[in-house]
């Protein structure tokens, strides 16, 4: 099968973090919400308009000269609920258009960098990922793709309130620019309360890693901005540049005055942590992302050097319902999960190549 | 049994809570127990509920019906017949010319939404300004153009077969600037 990488757990784009914000800065994401005048939105619309809208979409962006993407066209009545169920956990489309019960569909590029879903609750979403904190270069690939589309399709576009969507809080930029970052060290020290209140008055928001309504799962927050009208997309991206880099800077303090006084603890807690990954016969996916959080601080702060990071990125993957069953290869009940979970996690971190690398010692 | 509370995993751990006077008896799972212990369970304020809360009838006019109707209610949207009490409902429209039909009422949503801001400073479409603009008002002239010609208004309609030129033109001047 062609497309087979895309439903497995290799080599994640916007999980493998960059240098200059080492793994505090997970990934960035943009997305641009767009619609097409005279149809209603998906929330209203008929059978017959989901499906020239999809035809209109899907043409324009398979058949461009310009983009240097090549996308393949999924359509969700049609597929697999496993195999939608790990697109969901890829980041590449949203839980809303996997739950679909009408139309919906999905345009994927081959790198997996950017997904246009369309008819979800706006006729197009485009997005947009890169590794790192690279909020510029996620925007620059949406608005490529955005300008190939405008061109093809008439955009609902108001003067006075710019890109019309079915949800007046995306109502302007349409966009979403969000950035998503590990913060452990800003969890311990409760730091982290006082930052997600000062959010609104910035017009920024945070959520857990997998959007709207989500918990922070395993200490990763998604920060974004809130409003979408009356800020340039270039002032809404700058904004969330400097905070994040605000941010980063304050985790970055945190795990300093963490190990000059607290190393022996910290310690401790990052090493009971891959114990509990390695030896646990039943683990929950909240257990297993907190550990992994743990283990990976260890391996950020040089407590833990037998883990390579692809490793740990693949566990991150793994532990999630629809992986974890794609990989099984059925569908699983949840305590049936729990003890695959567990038996895949001891293999992934002590795994003969591990031993080999690093000798199994993580003391520095 | 399976747990009440995630429907998924066997129930294993029971807790009883005495509520009014009424024992109430609960079946959990040990990884729901745990949670719901330590934070009890709390229900995530919808957008829904947050613009019931903040443009739905004030509670206040319940007891003043008049102040009611002097809220000024805009037509339905032409289009799709959404009302604007249901916008306020369900926090979202279902058409693009909702926001015409609302347009008055929409500066305070925005307001709200956006901290203040409730006019667009963004991007705007090429194809608003140039290209699709003009497409539009040659298809127009065109439809203009053979109503005239049948209704034998041959001055009217070379008119219109000029303004047409000029509008083709600009669309190919306007794409060579483009490109």
């Amino acid at each position: 099968m062609e497309h087979e990488s895309l439903f497995n757990a290799t080599d994640v784009k916007w999980m493998q973090g960059d240098e200059e914000y080492g793994d505090i800065v997970m990934s960035t994401r943009i997305r641009l919400a767009r619609n097409i005048q005279h149809f209603r939105f998906p929330r209203a619309f008929s059978e017959d308009e989901a499906f020239k809208i999809d035809q209109l979409i899907s043409s324009a962006l398979l058949d461009s000269d310009e983009l240097d993407q090549t996308f393949e066209h999924f359509d969700m009545s049609r597929m697999p609920i496993l195999q939608k169920n790990v697109l969901v956990e890829k980041h590449l489309i949203s839980p809303q258009l996997a739950h679909k019960e009408r139309t919906g569909s999905v345009l994927i590029a081959r790198d997996e960098s950017v997904s246009v879903m369309i008819n979800e609750e706006d006729h197009i979403r485009i997005q947009c990922m890169e590794p790192g904190l690279n909020l510029e270069k996620a925007y620059f690939n949406a608005d490529t793709i955005d300008r190939c589309l405008e061109e093809e399709v008439p955009y609902a576009f108001d003067s006075e309130f710019g890109y019309m969507t079915s949800c007046p809080t995306n109502t302007g930029t349409g966009m979403r620019a969000s950035v998503m970052m590990h913060l452990p060290a800003l969890m311990m020290t409760e730091q982290i309360e006082q930052i997600i209140s000062m959010m609104p008055r910035l017009g920024m928001v945070v959520r857990g890693i997998y959007g709207e309504g989500t918990s922070a799962v395993g200490n990763y927050f998604q920060i974004s901005n809130q409003v979408t009208l009356g800020k340039s997309e270039e002032e809404i991206l700058t904004d969330l540049q400097s905070i994040a880099e605000q941010i980063v800077q304050r985790e970055v303090e945190s795990r300093r005055a963490l190990l000059e006084h607290a190393s022996v603890v910290i310690h401790d807690r990052v090493s009971r942590a891959l114990g509990t990954l390695r030896y646990a016969q039943f683990i929950t996916s909240d257990e297993a992302a907190n550990c992994l959080s743990n283990v990976r601080l260890g391996i950020d702060l040089g407590l833990i050097d037998s883990i390579p990071t692809a490793i740990l990125n693949k566990c991150m993957l793994i532990i999630q319902p629809g992986f974890l069953q794609q990989y099984v290869g059925t569908m699983l009940k949840p305590n049936e999960r729990d003890i695959h979970r567990a038996s895949l996690l001891r293999t992934l971190l002590t795994d003969n190549h591990l031993h080999e690398k690093g000798d199994d010692s993580y003391d520095v | 049994m399976i747990c009440e509370n995630c429907k998924q995993r066997p129930a294993t751990v029971t807790v009883t809570q005495v509520r009014d006077n009424q024992k109430v008896v609960r079946h959990y799972c040990s990884t729901c127990s745990q949670q719901l212990n330590n934070i009890g369970v709390e229900e995530p304020v919808s957008v829904q509920q947050m613009f019931a809360d903040w443009f739905g009838i004030p509670t206040w006019s319940t007891n003043s019906p008049k102040s009611q109707q002097d809220i000024e209610q805009p037509n339905a949207c032409p289009d799709c017949g959404m009302t604007y009490q249901q916008f306020l409902h369900d926090g979202k429209f279902n058409c693009p010319t909702c926001y015409d039909a609302f347009r008055e009422q929409l500066p305070q949503v925005m307001k709200r939404l956006h901290n203040g801001a409730v006019q667009h400073n963004g991007k705007v479409p090429g194809a608003v300004n140039e290209t699709y603009q003009i497409k539009q008002q040659i298809e127009q002239a065109r439809t203009e153009m053979r109503k005239a010609v049948e209704e034998e208004h041959f001055e009217e309609a070379a008119v219109l077969r000029d303004q047409i030129k000029t509008l083709e033109r600009q669309l190919r001047g306007g794409e060579i600037d483009g490109a």
